[in-house]
């Protein structure tokens, strides 16, 4: 059973640096606390390397089944450990300005990435169950991390009550599932269902019922309608880093392990759960970006634009085939780079100002242009707009959609397309339209060095710079990454 | 080979500098001209550079050039480009009004505090058009058109501190969008049988089909495709009953007019159907459609034309009239006559636009009944736009007389007595139009109020004249020898090329028409020599008719106040009633409540939270398990 712990080690290492960075905390002075996001984030580089030297083209089972160490898992552990680098990079700037206790922070966000990463590898829904829970507890210690600021705190126990909630429906319809089949491995799941639908004159409603409450509970981490309420507040109130990590991270793993589930334990009830995904997904996408239009607190515009992209990726999961597969894949990537080249850019303007409204972003583009056209090429990609990530990713999903027999989901996704692109506008037109508000004007130039006008550090910029470009590069020439995609998808499907 | 593939660059050169602008444009503001009018000026050197590529491989060859971008399951997309006669032609066309226009406008708008903006628009526009008229298939097509209404969008809404011009944009935005909706499906719809979105391979199936082989386009679903790129085309070119935004859009600075709402964008739907040309010909019947649509277009808005006072809006009617006649011409299967029609009226219209600019830059005003005797004052404007005036009504030797005599073979050959008869009409009518608003702002005695407007400045007055050099000799492209160049009909033709022909008996009439037009308008209108007001009482009521725009705003203000306001209220309040947490109650705003309160809402809410989750469970629980059992 122990024979190949050695493939463990990128985990392992994981947990370990993560509490280094806890324990170095308490010993490094104030003045040297800088280097602990510096040690986290070579840790991180170094972990990819090694993934990348140790399980590539790996395809076991570990534990009797438990974690599967194949390509899928090791092209999720890269993004996830790419994602920390860049989450904890967008952070450090504001975390010295606005959070106390770095260490904390820096080392729960390492947890949480380990929480995603297992669960992606899980095989087994305990398993599975205790990776989301970790993932969870980060993410519940993180939102309310503002811990002066009233709308974190609110913000954090309204996640933490309605995620206790969610958790226990999914684990009751994990129990009842157990209870109908007896297992809780993928593949004896698989099995069961297929010898249960054999034989239809044995259906019970438990079966069924657990079934669609693991859906619930992963609905309400994914923030899929009607389980999407708590998303705006949850994201309005965090810590805007964290509002970035929540609405890449903890999505991208959700969905992620949906796929593993759906398309393995799950698959050959497909008839049914088909169609449920399909409508879910509908409603998503359309809620999502109906609202996002009324919106006036640009975080919570992008919480629900990022509502409407989840109702975009749960079509990959409702189609289900391998070009399907492929197009979620490459969504997700996408969705992530663009989503975290608009947080780092705001990141920079909510260190610069601490305002959140989309008025305030007024004149942004007399101030600080090069923000101001990281955030437009973003939002442009976020709305589809081709020669961006976000035209590759939308094409590529929806017309594999489209031929898997989903063409009115598809048309729904188009037209939801045109309507997100009214809200981006929006935010774009304040931004180069508008004359920069006289109180925006004088925080800047009170927290300013030069010339009235405050400077972002050039860590964050160079991070914009490096996120802008990778939205037109994947934009321009998606054939690079569409290769490891494709190897990831070829090993579940 | 070689020379034509540096057609990218011109596109390219324009979107680059529409970068530069945005990125430099605000800090020094005179490098934003500079950027744009340089980009266009190798754009212009380009497409000689083209011109030669052509001609030494096979002047009417038609050559693509494709890349493989990315490809989902078995379909490839590729970006790439046509060239062939069509796509030369209007890449001159333009290239050269753009770059008059970006030079009309250093004068024209320097004192405005945009012009960064301005010129970066103007870029990007030819950046995207260009790129309508390059593209290769029909997804970078459907993109690059959907950028050029953009660019319309923003530089008609160019003053947006004005409630009229930011009206006009929304109004031409969302009209020329409905239109665009069908345009999407259409390529969808082909995109879907073809299983490419290549012109070139979509072409060769519609040939198949023409020609009665087997072929993976249907019948029924070419015709309606083609009929919905269609609508597409009439959105953009302002057919009936789309045409509602265009006069409105001459709220926006009066050189946009010229470019882009007179010479270039509006005849993109021209260029749809003539790039599409051969869908349309495996379906005769939409054919019939496109001539009938353009016919009554062209008909409606010359009547509107002739009673309107305000000299660009009369100039918008005749545009709408003119791309009737082009779409008129396609659907009669002259393909070189639109085509030609479109270059003739290209250059016309940007110069009588600017020459209307160039007017109402000096007096102020754009209602011809205040003007008058403008020739005495400003006689390089007044010179140039006679010569505009006479190539649009039509006298002999202008451009607008070659280009008007082709349509009208083409109608008499292909279609019936009625459409020859009306043709001739608006030829009348065009003639009478442009003669009354020459006569109306040019002649007759110099009011007091006008007496300090003086020529403009050089920088105006040389785009003026460089435009009207092709107005006047552009036509006598007809003519060709016999070796080397052939005339236009041996250069642009549809599958079969052709000679100029001059059909005696037609060629006459409408040269008397044309010139009787210009004849009766000197006593009607100056020296008031018939009774006008006793014609306009005894027409009263079809004047008032033609005045209104045959009552279509009122009848869309309509139907969009009763119908689609309610429906979209209702679906708001739909919104409000489900979705708990949109607009202003959110817990953001109710931070400044009492903590007591805070504590008893934010329960509240989680409550309703964890209500709604159950509820939804509870949905998903008991469908699946009816699915199962049922």
């Amino acid at each position: 059973m122990t024979e190949n712990l050695h493939l463990l080690m990128p985990e392992l290492f994981l947990a370990i640096l993560a509490v280094v960075v806890l324990v170095a905390d308490l010993f490094l002075p104030d003045d040297r606390k800088i280097y602990l996001p510096w040690l986290a984030v070579l840790g991180l580089i170094g972990l990819i390397v090694l993934s990348l030297n140790l399980l590539w083209n790996t395809d076991l089972m570990l534990y009797g089944g438990l974690i599967s160490l194949d390509n899928f898992s090791l092209f999720f552990k890269c993004v996830f450990l790419v994602l920390g680098i860049i989450v904890i990079l967008a952070s450090m700037d504001f975390v010295s300005r606005w959070l106390r206790s770095p260490g904390e922070y820096y080392s729960i966000v390492l947890f949480s990435i380990l929480g995603m990463i297992l669960m992606v590898e899980a095989q087994e829904l305990l398993t599975a169950y205790i990776a989301i829970e970790l993932m969870a507890f980060g993410f519940y210690v993180l939102v309310a991390f503002g811990r002066n600021n009233r709308k974190s705190n609110e913000a954090g126990l309204k996640y933490i009550l309605v995620g206790a909630f969610s958790s226990a429906i999914f684990l009751y319809g994990l129990s009842l599932v157990y209870a109908y089949t007896a297992v809780t491995h993928f593949d004896a799941i698989e099995a069961s269902l297929s010898s249960v639908l054999a034989n239809t004159d044995q259906i019970g409603p438990s079966l069924w019922v657990g079934m669609a409450l693991m859906l619930a509970g992963l609905g309400f981490k994914v923030a899929a309608v009607p389980f999407h309420m708590w998303a705006p507040d949850t994201y309005e109130g965090a810590p805007i880093p964290v509002t970035a990590f929540l609405s890449v991270g903890s999505k991208i793993a959700s969905l992620a392990f949906m796929l593993r589930l759906f398309s393995e334990a799950f698959l050959p009830a497909i008839d049914q759960w088909q169609i449920i995904v399909a409508v879910i997904s509908a409603l998503t996408m359309t809620v999502g970006n109906v609202v996002a239009m009324v919106q006036s607190n640009y975080k919570r515009l992008l919480a629900y634009s990022s509502i409407g992209h989840v109702g975009f990726m749960l079509m990959g999961i409702a189609a289900l085939s391998s070009i399907a597969i492929d197009g979620l894949l490459l969504y997700m990537i996408g969705y992530a780079v663009t989503t975290m080249a608009v947080f780092t850019a705001l990141t920079a303007f909510f260190n610069m100002t601490g305002r959140e409204d989309i008025s305030d972003l007024g004149g942004l583009a007399d101030t600080h242009s090069y923000f101001a056209a990281a955030i437009a090429v973003a939002l442009f990609s976020l709305a589809g707009l081709p020669f961006f990530a976000g035209f590759t990713m939308k094409f590529y999903l929806f017309a594999a959609v489209g031929t898997e027999g989903f063409l009115w989901l598809a048309g729904l996704a188009i037209f939801n397309s045109f309507i997100s692109l009214y809200y981006y506008l929006k935010m774009i037109r304040e931004m180069y339209v508008k004359p920069t508000p006289d109180s925006v004007r004088l925080v800047m130039s009170q927290s300013g060095v030069s010339n009235g006008i405050s400077k972002p550090t050039k860590l964050i910029t160079c991070l914009s710079v490096v996120l802008t470009l990778s939205i037109i590069y994947l934009g321009v020439y998606p054939l690079h990454l569409l290769k490891a995609i494709q190897a990831a998808t070829l090993s579940i499907w | 080979m070689g020379l034509m593939e540096l057609a990218w660059i011109i596109p390219a050169s324009s979107f680059f500098a529409f970068v530069g602008i945005i990125a430099f444009g605000r800090r020094i503001p005179f490098v934003s001209p500079m950027l744009s009018i340089g980009a266009i000026i190798v754009g212009c050197i380009l497409v000689f550079v083209v011109v030669m590529g052509r001609i030494d491989a096979d002047p009417t060859g038609i050559d693509f050039f494709s890349r493989k971008w990315f490809e989902v399951g078995g379909t490839e997309l590729m970006l790439g480009m046509i060239i062939d006669p069509l796509s030369i032609v209007m890449l001159g066309l333009v290239c050269f009004v753009s770059l008059m226009v970006q030079v009309y406008s250093l004068s024209y708008m320097r004192h405005d505090p945009k012009l960064a903006w301005y010129y970066a628009i103007h870029a990007l526009f030819a950046a995207s058009m260009i790129l309508v008229v390059l593209a290769d298939n029909f997804l970078l097509f459907y993109v690059a058109w959907e950028l050029v209404g953009l660019c319309s969008y923003l530089l008609i809404g160019f003053w947006w501190e004005k409630r009229e011009p930011v009206e006009a944009a929304k109004k031409a935005f969302i009209t020329t969008r409905i239109a665009d909706v069908a345009l999407l499906v259409g390529i969808l719809l082909l995109f879907h049988e073809v299983g490419t979105f290549s012109m070139k391979e979509t072409f060769y199936q519609a040939q198949l089909l023409g020609a009665g082989e087997v072929s993976e386009l249907s019948s029924g679903t070419t015709m309606i495709a083609t009929f919905l790129l269609f609508i597409g085309a009439m959105g953009k070119s302002a057919q009936i009953p789309f045409h509602v935004w265009l006069p409105d859009a001459m709220a926006g600075p009066t050189p946009v007019s010229a470019l882009i709402h007179a010479a270039t964008m509006v005849v993109a739907g021209v260029y749809l159907v003539a790039r599409t040309f051969a869908l349309f010909e495996a379906v005769p019947n939409v054919l019939l459609v496109v001539s009938i649509v353009g016919l009554v277009t062209s008909l409606l808005a010359s009547t509107m034309a002739l009673v309107n006072t305000d000299l660009k809006r009369i100039l918008a009617y005749s545009t709408i009239s003119h791309l009737g006649l082009m779409m008129l011409s396609l659907g009669a299967f002259g393909y070189t006559a639109a085509i030609f029609h479109l270059v003739a009226h290209g250059f016309s219209k940007a110069l009588l636009f600017l020459g209307a600019g160039s007017v109402s830059h000096a007096s102020n005003q754009t209602d011809i009944r205040k003007m008058g005797g403008f020739i005495k004052v400003m006689p390089i404007t007044a010179i140039t736009f006679g010569i505009g005036a006479l190539s649009l009504g039509g006298i002999p030797i202008f451009a607008g007389f070659w280009s008007k005599d082709e349509i009208l073979i083409a109608v008499f050959n292909h279609r019936n007595f009625l459409f020859l008869i009306g043709t001739l009409f608006v030829g009348f009518l065009s003639a009478l139009y442009m003669a009354r608003a020459f006569y109306l702002v040019f002649f007759g005695d110099l009011k007091n109020e006008n007496k300090s407007v003086s020529e403009s400045p050089i920088l105006m007055t040389a785009p003026l004249i460089l435009l009207a050099i092709p107005s006047l000799l552009f036509g006598f492209s007809v003519f060709g020898s016999d070796e080397g160049y052939g005339g236009i009909g041996r250069f642009i033709f549809f599958e079969n090329a052709h000679d100029f022909h001059f059909n005696v008996l037609l060629g006459s009439i409408s040269v008397i028409l044309a010139v009787v037009a210009f004849g009766i308008s000197k006593p009607l209108y100056i020296t008031r020599k018939f009774d006008l007001n006793r014609i306009k009482k005894y027409f009263s009521g079809l004047i008032r008719i033609c005045e209104r725009g045959y009552y279509f705003d009122q009848v869309y203000e309509w139907f969009f106040d009763r119908i689609v306001l309610v429906s979209s209220r209702f679906i708001a309040w739909l919104d409000r009633a489900v979705v708990n947490d949109v607009g202003v109650n959110g817990p953001a705003n109710s931070m400044g409540w009492t903590a007591s309160k805070l504590r008893l809402h934010v329960t509240g809410k989680v409550y309703n939270y964890a209500l709604v989750m159950v509820l939804g469970s509870m949905i998903i629980g008991s469908v699946w398990w009816i699915m199962v059992a049922g």
